[in-house]
């Protein structure tokens, strides 16, 4: 009898939370409910047939099914699998115009070019040959050059002789005749020039070389005109600084109209890698999704937003891993796998994963192989700079430093009449702003102490840099700032002309949390000095938009290297490549775009080094830029991850690293026991706490027995 | 029903214009076609003829007047154009590629949240006046009171990292895919529950304080089946019209949660879209949404009738 009764409660909670839950779903003729009905296993069985039991079993069967944290399947822990995250999906996989990190670190692993990044060596960076079959042979020449007029005129310029590889494939793909990749020639590589001077591929580097190569920018002036005139571009006209070899198909010749020594760092660009015409011709647009490379990774899988799949090329270039690197690499284990083919894992996985606390959590269940420090894990992975947690550290996680070529800085608009000009009153001016901004206090607040104060543009690792040089208008000193202030004609930030505080726009792009954060500083460092700013945030492409129109007075700024030579950082200041080009204040100073004419085509010299000195301190004289620093990053590395080292230029690391899968597969299961425990006890409590009811759903039913008998006594 | 149906088309030619014309109008306040090319073309400083190539190739160099006709006559006709990114690629087919992962997790959630949210509101109000009442209501005030975001980071550490139950984000294809979807279903059902528990019940309440019901009630019908034979089938109607507002998330995804739990679905592409400026995306699905929302509200009034006799569509 008490059984009978417990079945009748448990019978109406079963209906309460199973059955007859969508509207149109009731069971008139078993919703009436009674103490037989619910010992009745048919009934119960009919219930449990209802759209909501079915429901909750499902979720069951799966979740038991499924039971595991691993986003991968299960045998993929000990394969040669390497996995990385993106932080966000690629623009495009068109070698021609990939420019950002994202998209390169794809790129770079499914095209080659010439040169390439030795992977170990560092201070300087050193190009070694890729598909390149020999160094190229440089010569200097006179010949009567095409002017941007149409006159003609004689240039001393150079004649640059490359030999590629004879052992050259593209990769498999459905554009070659039957399938199979075709030989790669030097014409390959003149074809993805002349895609370069396409007008309608929007190449982002072409300005490096359509002032420099003979005849470029005729072809690009001639497709042009085609494509004003709705027809296709013409990949057939002749570009006079593009020359085969008739008797070798190997070899190829630049020409260009000017010295050009950083042409050989282009050549280690995913733009200069040879492409297939056929692909092109086939993929059209498509290319950006389909890429047709010749590096040492194919395309095997890509689901926008999801993950990017790469794996082993069949007909990649025969590549080695380097033999010898820095000191300290033997040591470090680096040179365990010297002199072994490339690449060393067979599929690499690129998870785009858009939240950094996906990322970690992803990390920390050892589900990604390396990861980058952000703000947000900082604390979490460093309770100090330098000092891995000792949770990570048990765990063999390694944290790896890195130093980016890069700098930040702070620009003047030199055309604007209050902070521009060469004026005595506007040069104090600068240079009183720019000892009043205490870099350290910056660093420490924006980036927790990551990164160097920079002193001038070339940052820490290119020839050039003087790591002993101190500049004398980036010491903190308020005093000092105040009395240039004063020299300037503003004693004690006050403006003659108006009798109040000298008010300086400051335009940026930091619209988020981290960015308000640190534009309170700069305007509190600012205010300091007696200066009233008016901060202006927009969107980057917004912001971009004023600084290359010139609507700015002082603005935020930074440059990230394209290839490591002080010229890429000097070129920031040169007159002639005034905004919209790379130098945004508009510094013009004849002495400095002599000087830099002059260092632009030397070597790596003595002189060279000198010639660098005297851009400095030209520059930090007139005082144009305000220097921040250049970045510092952390990178966690999971134990079975092999061969770590960040290279702050090169973007194919992943063919060096290798895995130790048996080892990932012992510690990822190690990690990531399931706990079922948790989740029963929280379950067994909540059905505990719904016993009470029972006994109300008891009481009503009996309630509802007593009354319904016919005849019956209510007080029986 | 046919003339209203009819009718009811006509009337949302003028909406979806609307929205095509709100959105246009918004977006060029926002957002110049120049500052657009900026952010989609893949380099440090675009050049002026790199931006006006790119603005020619986008048809953003036409007068707005024929720019907002070409572009609304592509939606209605249902050729959503290409996209402004440096890819190009056609949305309507990323929007074939990207539908069933937000579909899936959507319908999931949908499914769930309505079966668990109707059977725990029947519970309360069955149990109405006792602790299981008061406790439940209040509890369902503080799952309104906690944001989304909390029950997503909570959700991906509580199951995830601490009990090692399900993976923390990511999205495989096939049967596989449900073991992904568990975690973004579950968060989805447990953040809507407060809010919709405590509006059925209130529904649930409302009915139950109905004279039918009293007087089903004084014929000695029992407790049980005045709840489920009356109650929940009058109280259906607010249920219905609450859950159909659903459905364009079914189609459209949430953008939160896709981007949490790494799902290659519209939600993401949206995000993607918003943050890169893609305007020529952002418009295809606000359209696509605006078209879902009349289907659904239209959806709704023929499942009014179907649901309560007493309504009739004309």
């Amino acid at each position: 009898m008490k059984n009978a009764k417990v079945g009748s409660n448990a019978g109406i909670l079963i209906q309460l939370f199973g059955t007859a839950v969508l509207p149109g779903c009731t069971l008139p003729r078993t919703s009436r409910v009674s103490r037989h009905d619910f010992m009745n296993y048919k009934n119960l069985t009919y219930r449990f047939r209802s759209i909501g039991t079915f429901f909750i079993c499902l979720c069951v069967v799966v979740f038991s099914a499924g039971c595991g944290n691993s986003p991968y399947p299960a045998a993929n822990s000990s394969r040669s699998i390497l996995y990385l995250a993106l932080t966000d999906d690629v623009k495009t996989l068109d070698p021609t115009i990939a420019y950002d990190v994202d998209s390169g670190s794809i790129v770079n692993l499914l095209y080659s070019s010439y040169f390439k990044y030795d992977y170990l060596k560092r201070n300087p960076l050193q190009l070694d040959l890729c598909l390149g079959a020999r160094m190229p042979i440089v010569k200097k020449v006179r010949y009567l050059a095409a002017m941007p007029d149409g006159s003609k005129k004689m240039v001393d310029g150079q004649l640059w002789t490359f030999q590629i590889r004879s052992d050259l494939h593209f990769q498999n793909d459905p554009c070659f005749p039957h399938g199979q990749g075709r030989q790669i020639t030097a014409a390959d590589f003149i074809y993805s020039f002349k895609r370069m001077a396409d007008p309608s591929v929007p190449c982002p580097i072409v300005a490096y070389f359509d002032t420099k190569i003979e005849g470029m920018a005729a072809y690009e002036a001639h497709n042009r005109k085609l494509i004003n005139e709705h027809k296709k571009p013409d990949y057939s006209y002749p570009i006079a600084g593009l020359q085969l070899d008739r008797r070798n198909p190997y070899i190829f010749r630049i020409l260009l109209n000017h010295p050009y020594p950083q042409l050989r760092y282009l050549m280690a660009m995913s733009f200069t890698a040879p492409l297939a015409h056929e692909a092109v011709e086939m993929y059209g647009a498509h290319l950006a999704t389909h890429p047709v490379g010749c590096g040492q990774y194919v395309l095997a899988k890509y689901v926008p937003r999801g993950e990017i799949v790469l794996k082993t090329n069949p007909n990649r270039p025969v590549e080695y891993y380097p033999n010898t690197g820095m000191p300290g690499d033997r040591a470090a284990g680096l040179l365990v796998d010297a002199g072994k083919q490339l690449p060393l894992v067979n599929t690499v996985q690129f998870n785009i994963i858009r939240e950094g606390i996906t990322a970690w959590n992803e990390f920390r269940q050892g589900y990604l192989d390396a990861t980058g420090v952000s703000q947000n894990n900082f604390q979490q992975a460093m309770p100090r700079p330098d000092y891995l947690s000792p949770d990570l550290a048990a765990r063999g996680i390694r944290l790896v430093k890195s130093v980016g070529i890069d700098v930040d800085y702070y620009i003047f608009n030199m055309d604007d009449p209050v902070v521009g000009g060469f004026s005595a009153r506007a040069r104090h001016l600068r240079q009183a702003i720019s000892m009043a901004i205490d870099e350290r206090e910056e660093i420490d607040l924006e980036t927790l102490g990551l990164g160097t104060p920079a002193q001038w543009l070339v940052p820490p690792g290119l020839f050039g840099y003087d790591p002993h040089y101190v500049n004398p208008y980036r010491v903190f000193n308020l005093q000092r700032a105040k009395a240039l202030l004063a020299e300037a004609g503003y004693p004690n930030g006050i403006d003659p002309t108006t009798h109040k505080r000298l008010v300086i726009y400051y335009d940026n792009s930091y619209t988020d949390a981290a960015g308000r954060q640190a534009l309170a500083l700069h305007v509190r460092e600012l205010d300091a000095l007696g200066i009233d700013v008016v901060a202006r945030s927009y969107r980057y492409n917004v912001f971009q938009d004023h600084v290359n129109n010139g609507q700015f007075q002082f603005a935020n700024w930074g440059w990230v290297a394209d290839y490591p030579d002080p010229e890429n950082f000097a070129f920031l200041l040169y007159g002639p490549n005034k905004r919209p080009g790379p130098n945004e204040s508009d510094y013009n100073n004849p002495e400095y775009n002599r000087i830099f004419a002059e260092m632009q085509t030397m070597n790596d010299t003595p002189a060279r080094a000198h010639l660098i000195a005297e851009l400095r301190d030209i520059s930090v004289r007139d005082c144009p830029l305000v220097y921040q620093r250049h970045s510092e990053a952390y990178a966690l590395v999971q134990p079975w991850l092999k061969n770590y080292k960040p290279n702050p230029i090169a973007l194919d690391s992943p063919e060096y690293y290798r895995i130790d899968g048996a080892l990932r597969a012992k510690l990822q299961h190690r990690w990531n026991k399931p706990k079922v425990w948790p989740l029963v006890l929280v379950l067994t409590l909540l059905i505990a706490s719904a016993v009470p009811a029972l006994n109300v759903v008891k009481q009503r039913a009996n309630r509802h027995v007593r009354r319904s008998k016919p005849g019956g006594n209510a007080g029986s | 029903m046919i003339g209203y149906l009819i009718r009811r088309l006509l009337y949302s030619i003028p909406i979806l214009i609307g929205v095509c014309f709100l959105t246009f109008v918004l977006f060029y306040m926002t957002a110049s076609p120049t500052e657009i090319a900026r952010r989609n073309l893949s380099a440090k400083n675009p050049t002026a003829q790199q931006i006006k190539d790119w603005e020619h190739q986008h048809g953003y160099d036409k007068p707005k007047w024929q720019q907002f006709v070409d572009t609304t006559e592509g939606l209605f006709l249902l050729r959503l154009g290409r996209s402004d990114s440096v890819k190009g690629e056609r949305v309507m087919t990323r929007i074939k590629e990207s539908w069933f992962p937000s579909f899936e997790i959507a319908l999931l959630s949908f499914t769930a949240a309505i079966t668990i949210n109707l059977s725990l509101a029947l519970v309360v109000a069955y149990f109405r006046g006792t602790y299981l009442d008061i406790y439940g209501t209040s509890l369902c005030v503080f799952m309104m009171s906690v944001t989304y975001l909390v029950y997503i980071i909570g959700g991906q550490f509580v199951f995830g990292r601490l009990l090692k139950l399900t993976p923390v984000a990511g999205f495989l294809p096939g049967w596989e895919s449900l073991r992904f979807a568990f975690l973004p279903v579950v968060v989805a059902v447990i953040s809507g529950m407060g809010a919709s528990v405590r509006q059925f019940r209130t529904f649930m309440l409302d009915e139950m304080n109905q004279d039918y019901v009293r007087t089903a009630r004084a014929k000695g019908v029992s407790e049980a089946q005045v709840l489920f034979k009356h109650v929940l089938k009058n109280a259906a109607i607010p249920v219905l019209t609450t859950s159909v507002q659903a459905i364009p998330g079914l189609f459209l995804g949430s953008i939160l949660l896709e981007s949490f739990f790494n799902i290659p679905g519209l939600g993401n592409y949206l995000v993607d879209a918003i943050n890169s400026q893609d305007f020529a995306v952002v418009r295809a699905m606000v359209f696509i949404g605006a078209l879902v929302t009349i289907f659904g509200y239209i959806l709704t009034d023929i499942s009014y009738a179907l649901v309560d006799k007493r309504v009739r569509l004309e």
